[in-house]
């Protein structure tokens, strides 16, 4: 048997080295896009910052594919699946056989349409080559557009680089989708007083310069840059799925076996649309440790198993400088349409912050900054065990002492959580 | 990776919050009387006063692993997942995700570590040793079966039945 994977990125290897831990024979063929081996993007920024070299960057070299058989190909970039006849067909026309297809060629940075964005001086920190041109860069001023993750991260690995940063966010508060607003505003200040500039609910309209970039203007103010980073947010690709037919949304669309709706083509990583562990909701979590969890349920399914996803989940952290923040599940804001009785838990003890939503007296979603990041594992625990908070509440201190030390998590959480609020929300 | 045949396992009905372990930990792996610098942690919860010593359990699926921004999470052939500290970042994703917050922060460096059993070293867990109270045991072999695994939740379970 064939398995031919498109992408070389995290999901692709993943699917490739269970594929060869279980499977000695089976043929496996990834089509990268890019000319070099795996790296992991998640590592951009610290590369950027200089905190590591280009070398650590990477997860497998060249050698690594030969020893465990795997057949890659670079500087491929696949654009049409014909299903029926079971080839792949790259740009340049190079077509490939297979058996099973998994897709996982990720997403790609949004560009927005402005004006400008195509100058020199004007960067993204998705990929390793846009990076690699962005740390040999010669400036000291930066405009980052985008305060998602890779916003931020660059933002400091380019003030550790000593340039002037500013931040532009279109939406209301940094980190949008990851944080409410009283947590984000936090974020901010701790930002600030790094000497990183964030500006909120300002939309850029125009990256002036004549060949290269010499500044940014918004709806608010105009600011002289040399270097503008592009961190607009990751857009799943769902062009070369819609060759085959197979069925899209704002992602390839799969069942829990991580199949497509076209046989023996699977999808896992970034490119797809799937549900929520917890909530059952159709989610785009484009986070490595869903892309990891996706890709081995793909490769169990291709060689014969049953296996069934558990569903994707929110986790991330944002650290930058002595600041470190998490968050997981929902936020109070994603709560505001949802039916039933939420209610939010709210900590503050100096620098540190902890922010717990509960809806019908579970666990839905949290974030915290500084000491009580630590719990946020234990929560998510309770999260998925679908832990009735309010009984944590009445038992968690009456505990017989011989046997509290073997319950510590629910002691633990039912200090965290606290005592029932006054009144509730409807 | 092979299935693993010991682990350290933790019974915390008997840790007195003495320490001993912590100073016996930092003095192994870094040469140095500092409980700051111990790959474990003690977590006192005052209300009740409760010492709990928090070890990395090196979970089947550990979820530290995949969210390492810098794959520095690395499992150990003695089965222990370790952290490479020539490219942790101290960005503690590993911590947050972590089911019981285990990774301890190394205050110097900025950078996570967790226990590896001692691996190097042929007297084996050094912990183990210097607690007094036996609250620290490596569990071998059939002692990680799925019915001692049973007995032991069981006792949680007598004490905080589900209802219904």
């Amino acid at each position: 048997m064939k398995v031919v994977i498109v992408g070389n990125g995290i999901a692709g290897n993943r699917v490739a080295t269970e594929l060869r831990e279980r499977d000695k024979e089976i043929g496996i063929c990834i089509l990268s896009a890019e000319a070099v081996p795996e790296y992991d993007p998640c590592s951009l920024p610290y590369f950027l910052a200089g905190n590591i070299g280009k070398k650590d960057v990477f997860k497998k070299t060249v050698e690594d594919y030969q020893r465990l058989d795997i057949d890659i190909v670079f500087n491929s970039n696949v654009v049409a699946i014909d299903p029926e006849a079971k080839r792949v067909k790259t740009d340049e026309g190079v077509e490939s056989g297979y058996d099973k297809l998994v897709l996982a060629h990720g997403g790609a940075l949004f560009i927005p349409p402005i004006e400008g964005i195509r100058s020199a001086g004007v960067f993204s920190c998705k990929q390793l080559l846009e990076t690699e041109k962005l740390e040999a860069h010669n400036g000291s001023k930066a405009v980052v557009i985008g305060s998602g993750a890779i916003g931020i991260e660059a933002a400091e690995a380019l003030k550790k680089k000593g340039y002037a940063v500013h931040i532009i966010e279109l939406l209301g508060w940094v980190l949008p989708v990851l944080f409410d607003e009283p947590t984000a505003r936090i974020l901010e200040a701790a930002l600030e007083e790094n000497g990183i500039h964030v500006h909120t609910g300002e939309k850029v309209l125009q990256i002036k310069g004549e060949g290269t970039v010499t500044s940014v203007v918004t709806d608010k103010r105009e600011i002289e840059c040399d270097t503008v980073v592009v961190a607009t947010g990751v857009v799943p690709g769902t062009a070369l799925a819609k060759t085959a037919l197979i069925e899209t949304g704002r992602g390839i669309k799969v069942n829990r076996k991580m199949e497509t709706s076209v046989s023996d083509i699977y999808a896992c990583g970034d490119c797809v649309e799937t549900f929520d562990s917890c909530t059952e909701e159709t989610v785009m979590f484009q986070l490595k440790h869903n892309a990891i969890e996706q890709a081995q349920i793909v490769a169990r399914n291709i060689l014969g198993d049953n296996a069934r996803y558990l569903g994707a989940y929110a986790f991330a952290r944002v650290h930058f400088f002595d600041t470190h923040a998490s968050t997981f599940g929902k936020t109070m804001r994603a709560t505001e349409c949802m039916l039933g009785k939420s209610e939010l838990i709210e900590k503050q003890d100096g620098d540190d912050y902890l922010r717990v939503v509960l809806l019908d007296g579970k666990v839905l979603g949290g974030q915290a900054v500084g000491r009580y990041a630590d719990a946020i594992g234990l929560l998510i625990g309770a999260m998925w065990r679908k832990e009735d908070m309010g009984r944590v509440r009445d038992k968690w201190n009456k505990i017989p002492q011989s046997g509290a030390a073997c319950l510590w998590p629910l002691i633990r959480l039912g200090q965290l959580i606290g005592p029932a609020a006054q009144g509730s929300h409807p | 990776m092979a299935i693993r045949r010991e682990q350290l396992v933790v019974d915390p009905q008997k840790c007195t919050g003495c320490q001993q372990c912590l100073i016996a930990c930092s003095m192994q792996h870094q040469g140095n009387i500092n409980p700051k610098l111990a790959m474990l942690k003690i977590l006192r919860l005052e209300s009740q006063e409760l010492d709990i010593p928090v070890i990395c359990m090196a979970c089947d699926n550990a979820p530290c692993i995949k969210v390492c921004p810098m794959n520095a999470r690395v499992r150990q052939e003695n089965g222990t997942v370790i952290t490479n500290t020539d490219v942790c970042i101290g960005c503690r994703a590993c911590v947050y995700i972590c089911p019981v917050g285990s990774p301890a922060v190394n205050p110097y460096t900025g950078q996570t570590m967790t226990c590896d059993m001692c691996k190097d070293d042929n007297a084996g867990p050094w912990c183990v040793t210097a607690c007094r109270e036996g609250a620290l045991n490596v569990s071998k072999y059939d002692m990680l079966t799925r019915e001692v695994v049973r007995e032991r939740a069981g006792r949680s379970r007598a004490i905080y039945p589900n209802i219904g």
